[in-house]
């Protein structure tokens, strides 16, 4: 990236990749004393040309490279690019095997969201200590994941047509033991994290993004709820078994980093409750449609959307009538919010220590923003 | 032939004349040496006889080995006890399961690495001020009361103003490391430093002042004695929570950690130290804890005072001192995993519009009692 220029008596840092907060990116902040002026972030260093490699594989195959874009939230980037295999190859998927889907991505939900968190807590300054909480309560879902479909991060479970296998013996009861856990366990992170004075001190009001300036600058998922805009995937336009859950779409007004943080806490609410109603509710039947694996699809698009712990993930899929995809493309949730992290500082008043809070409150995973 | 003989006799004698003189001076040193070796224990015995006060204060107590012996205990506890607010065993292996062996391990670790000094740091600068940090809040710790006897330096009615003076020194080796590291970050660390200092230093002095008011001395062997009926963390409770609140932030500990901020400026002024210069600063930071802990103990908590135990005044008031500390340690370090760090605008609003304020109220109060004849 060519850098742009500095103005005159402005100090630029240059954040990450090595920064402890950083993550794979770099961000350039223009600083004047403590008061940030711009905020550059310069993606790219985790690009593996994941779009490219689809085009490589079959359309089986690419199952595998596209959930390694996001580690925490494999089962929905997984479910996007099955679901437009599905419309590609026009399989119909069973109502069970639907059921299932959408408990692992509610499942996978709660798992990033636990990541956020620990960062977040990380993020204003918290000794680690809320954050391997976190670790060691996703330790919990992990197991279940592991029962289930016998790896723990990423499954390549979702198979156009179904899903791999059906739900093992008793694992309903031990799905239901977990989410009483875990609903004890996240009271006690409200009172560490919303309730913490400090840590109240630290997120409120800190990097507003009004509702306007959201649709404007097209941020997704937490970041546009969080401004108040009542919009999601799941409820739009239902996919899996979404049309038959029951479930609230969780907005904020305030459009803080804080706000960001609640539609995160809530929506882990609405996620344990939908994971308690697919295990008491999982309709009978068969799990999965044979689809053929080596498939040609005609020659065409297939579009779809779904919604990630992150935002709107899309995927634009063209198929020329051969085994492989002809390209396929991939909207990620996590470079349209890091377009929105660009102009915060513009929109807000944003000092050096808000910094890790704010690119925290946008829950980035550059893997995924760099393709 | 007499002059000749003349001639040889005294060239001989001035040949042999030296030779024996010195043969006797050898001699003399020999005997001399060897009656020194044989008087030489006697000697050392009689030096630390005659000054066996001054040896123990500064080898054992209030100096070498306090000094160290806490700096260990304490890292050692917050390895422990925070590790487990994380849900860890913290260090486990080194030490019978304790963990204690660990720290030693990572001192000689920081010891025997390469010290990397950055590319247009100021050299001198930089290599001196980390060994220079832990040495001013140590030379603070010289002016504490042990007992009414058992200071290591007393400096009278200079006590509680030598030890804000040299304790205020200490600032600015992190503004001078920061500039000399030629690190961004480490430089806005430098200037948090100073910012966060100055806050809080305007407070902690007023808070001082109303306790030298209310003892009617500097001496802190005085102030101490005047808390014999009762601890003045009751009448000055307001003072008592603005000299906690100042002690957190003297020894840069969590909520106030504000420049050495590891999220936000990855080490802050520290950034650039490695191996035994940053071995210094980690242990600086334990050494101002001390002393500004001792201090809050001396000026509130009755410092030595306490009920005499042993049969023996001294080491009753050394155990009562210590004794303190120990329970006013863990608390500082709990807080660490309560809270999260506060924002610089935040820390710098927090000590101007209330602990200013406070302090000076507080001040106003004592001065109030001691016309009234209250206290």
């Amino acid at each position: 990236m060519s850098e742009p220029e500095i103005k005159p008596d402005i100090m630029r840092i240059s954040w990450g990749p090595q920064h402890p907060m950083s993550g794979q990116t770099r961000i350039l902040l223009d600083v004047d004393g403590e008061i940030v002026h711009r905020l550059i972030a310069d993606l790219g260093f985790t690009h593996r040309g994941i779009e490219k490699i689809l085009e490589n594989r079959t359309f089986m195959k690419g199952i595998i490279p596209i959930e390694r874009m996001v580690m925490v939230d494999t089962a929905n980037i997984g479910l996007g690019y099955v679901l437009a295999i599905e419309e590609a190859l026009g399989v119909e998927v069973p109502e069970r095997a639907n059921w299932i889907r959408s408990m692992i991505c509610e499942m996978a939900r709660i798992n990033s969201h636990l990541y956020a968190f620990g960062l977040q807590a990380e993020a204003t300054g918290y000794f680690p200590a809320v954050f391997l909480w976190t670790t060691v309560d996703r330790e919990v879902l992990l197991d279940l994941f592991e029962r289930l479909t016998g790896a723990r991060w990423s499954y390549n479970f979702f198979l156009p047509g179904g899903v791999n296998a059906d739900l093992p013996e008793g694992f309903q009861d031990k799905v239901i033991e977990g989410i009483q856990y875990l609903r004890g366990r996240f009271a006690q992170y409200w009172d560490a994290m919303v309730e913490n004075a400090i840590f109240e001190m630290r997120c409120e009001g800190v990097a507003v993004l009004t509702r306007e300036d959201a649709l404007r600058l097209g941020a997704t998922g937490p970041v546009l709820r969080g401004s108040g805009v009542d919009m999601d995937v799941r409820r739009d336009e239902p996919y899996a078994a979404y049309g038959d859950l029951n479930f609230k779409v969780i907005t904020e007004t305030a459009g803080d980093s804080m706000a960001r943080l609640k539609v995160r806490f809530h929506e882990i609410g609405q996620s344990l409750d939908m994971i308690e109603q697919v295990a008491n509710e999982v309709p009978g039947g068969p799990v999965r449609t044979r689809a053929p694996l080596f498939a040609r699809a005609k020659p065409g698009e297939a579009l779809s959307r779904v919604e990630t712990a992150r935002g709107e993930l899309g995927i634009h899929m063209f198929t020329d009538g051969g085994m492989n995809p002809y390209r396929v493309k991939i909207n990620s949730p996590t470079l349209r919010n890091m377009y929105v992290f660009e102009r915060l500082a513009e929109l807000d008043e944003v000092l050096i220590a808000d910094v890790p809070v704010v690119i925290n409150s946008i829950d980035p995973w550059y893997l995924d923003s760099d393709r | 032939m007499s002059a000749v003989l003349a001639l040889l006799s005294s060239f001989i004698l001035c040949a042999i004349a030296p030779l024996e003189i010195a043969g006797r001076l050898i001699t003399e040193i020999y005997n001399w040496f060897i009656s020194f070796l044989w008087s030489l224990p006697g000697w050392l015995w009689r030096f630390f006889w005659f000054n066996f006060k001054p040896f123990m204060q500064i080898l054992i107590i209030p100096g070498l080995a306090f000094i160290l012996v806490f700096a260990i205990i304490v890292v050692w506890f917050e390895r422990k006890f925070l590790a487990r607010a994380m849900l860890r065993v913290g260090p486990y292996y080194c030490g019978k399961r304790s963990g204690w062996l660990q720290l030693f391990a990572d001192f000689l670790k920081l010891f025997l690495k390469e010290i990397v000094i950055p590319y247009d740091a100021q050299r001198a600068f930089f290599t001196v001020m980390p060994v220079l940090l832990p040495t001013i809040p140590a030379l603070a710790v010289v002016l504490i009361p042990f007992d009414r006897g058992w200071v290591l330096f007393n400096a009278g009615s200079l006590g509680l103003p030598l030890f804000i003076a040299i304790a205020g020194l200490a600032p600015l080796i992190p503004i001078f490391s920061g500039w000399a590291s030629n690190n961004k970050y480490a430089f806005i660390g430098s200037f948090r430093t100073a910012y966060l200092y100055i806050s809080a230093e305007i407070p902690l002095v007023m808070c001082a002042a109303a306790v030298a008011i209310m003892a009617g001395s500097f001496d802190l062997v005085e102030i101490v004695e005047a808390q014999r009926a009762l601890w003045y963390a009751i009448p000055q409770f307001v003072g008592f929570i603005i000299f906690f609140l100042g002690l957190i932030i003297e020894a840069e500990r969590t909520p106030f950690d504000i420049p050495v901020a590891e999220v936000e400026l990855v080490f802050g002024w520290r950034t650039e130290f490695t191996g035994i210069l940053f071995g210094f600063t980690m242990m600086a930071e334990y050494v101002g804890f001390l002393a500004w802990s001792l201090l809050f103990i001396t000026l509130y908590l009755g410092g030595f005072n306490g009920p005499v135990l042993f049969g023996s005044p001294l080491y009753s008031h050394i155990f009562w001192l210590i004794l303190k500390l120990a329970v006013l340690v863990p608390i500082v370090i709990i807080i660490r995993c309560i809270f999260p760090r506060l924002r610089m605008d935040q820390m710098l609003r927090l000590g101007w519009y209330y602990l200013t304020p406070l302090a000076v109220l507080n001040l106003f109060i004592v001065m109030a009692l001691k016309l009234w004849g209250l206290a």
